[in-house]
């Protein structure tokens, strides 16, 4: 996937409309981010890559380049 | 089949909420969730209180000496001993010379109960079993942990099964995994771990006051649990029932939280319309959601006779399980 697809879909995903994503926006400081939207990245994520993060990795993502990490960065492309 | 059901007088309610954790907001949890209010029992009310009220109801129009067996789903018992279903027989006025017990499951606990109402009657043990399924979550929970205290509510949900809702019941597909244990447990309390006089507390990543004093839920991984034993449920119960998906008229999952059942129903391509996602009055009251949700759509017509239902439940344990069913 297209990293700039990849920001854009994770940004509907989320439902932030306010955010532009990029590698380095970290998830605790948007406002309004809760456990809530971790229970959204992994729809996204298993929907998207068939592929399933387990709590302790979702706990540990700080920023969106940690997320990309956690799916294989072999998935992404520029 | 008759289904009745018994919600405490109380609520608590998203504004409520708000005002305890302010920063909890009222309409994101409305949204996200899919829960406005949910009914929580009095601090004297227990899930026995609640069985006894929804069996009356059940019981209206049921002649109460047909009733030769009682099973009770729940997880909140008035006493390790005795089972709470004995007391139920007593306090319902039923035979003496029937089968009673309680049966210790949460959110699959209604399917599970279908099929020992289904085996009973298929074998001739019993022939009206009194399936009830009641829960008091709001006991076990932490009061600052806002995520379980958002979600789950109070009620219970008395179900007869007859011989001919037996022959109704059709095939089932029943799951189970205790290495998920840990991801929704109260650990103390048992004879594993003593409640603690003072328990200690701590703050999860999300912000909840935790204690092991209080039912735990790992979210992610009951969401992960979900995504991955829901989808093969529903693959089984239709090889086994030998039918398809379109031949199914109406959908009931357990109704754990609106977000978790839109995302399974778009996995499993489930028509919209024909998938029940409701709990906005109630929350996840754990054990009733299904027969709360079966009442519903057959007191507003969504479901009529001759319908196929597909039911499945799923959560702590791990414990799941599905069946299909014609109303």
């Amino acid at each position: 996937m297209k990293k700039k697809d990849f920001f854009c879909e994770l940004k509907e995903a989320l439902e932030f409309e306010d955010v532009t994503f990029t590698e380095k926006t970290e998830f605790r400081k948007i406002d309004g981010y809760d456990s809530l939207h971790v229970m959204m990245i992994i729809a996204f994520v298993d929907s998207k890559f068939g592929k399933r993060l387990t709590a302790k990795q979702l706990f540990s993502i700080t920023d969106v380049r940690s997320l990309m990490d956690l799916i294989g960065i072999e998935n992404f492309e520029e | 089949m008759i289904i009745e059901t018994f919600f405490p007088q109380k609520k608590l309610t998203n504004a409520d909420l708000e005002t305890i954790f302010p920063d909890w907001s009222a309409s994101k949890i409305e949204d996200k969730v899919g829960i406005r209010e949910r009914h929580i029992a009095a601090d004297s009310e227990t899930a026995l209180d609640l069985a006894f009220e929804a069996s009356k109801i059940a019981l209206k129009n049921f002649d109460k000496d047909l009733i030769d067996f009682v099973l009770l789903c729940t997880q909140s018992p008035d006493y390790l001993i005795p089972t709470s279903a004995c007391i139920l027989q007593d306090k319902l006025g039923l035979r003496t010379n029937i089968g009673a017990f309680d049966f210790n499951l949460g959110c699959s606990g209604f399917i599970y109960g279908l099929a020992l109402a289904k085996g009973l009657i298929k074998t001739g043990v019993a022939t009206n079993v009194l399936l009830v399924t009641s829960e008091t979550y709001s006991k076990h929970l932490h009061p600052g942990d806002r995520s379980n205290r958002s979600i789950f509510g109070d009620a219970a949900a008395a179900t007869i099964v007859g011989p001919t809702d037996a022959e109704k019941i059709l095939e089932f597909d029943l799951g189970t995994d205790g290495q998920g244990m840990d991801n929704l447990i109260l650990m103390n309390g048992g004879m594993r771990h003593k409640m603690e006089d003072k328990g200690s507390e701590w703050v999860d990543e999300s912000g909840n006051i935790r204690s092991n004093n209080s039912l735990f839920m790992n979210g992610p991984e009951i969401f992960n649990f979900t995504i991955e034993k829901v989808p093969l449920v529903v693959e089984n119960l239709l090889r086994k029932n030998n039918m398809m998906l379109s031949e199914i008229d109406y959908v009931i999952f357990h109704q754990a939280n609106k977000y978790i059942l839109n995302y399974l129903r778009m996995k499993i391509q489930i028509p919209k319309e024909k998938f029940y996602n409701n709990m906005l009055f109630t929350g996840n009251t754990v054990s009733s959601t299904i027969p709360i949700a079966l009442k519903n759509c057959i007191d507003q017509n969504i479901i009529t006779e001759g319908n196929k239902i597909m039911l499945v439940g799923f959560g702590v344990g791990y414990s799941w399980g599905g069946t299909i069913i014609t109303v």
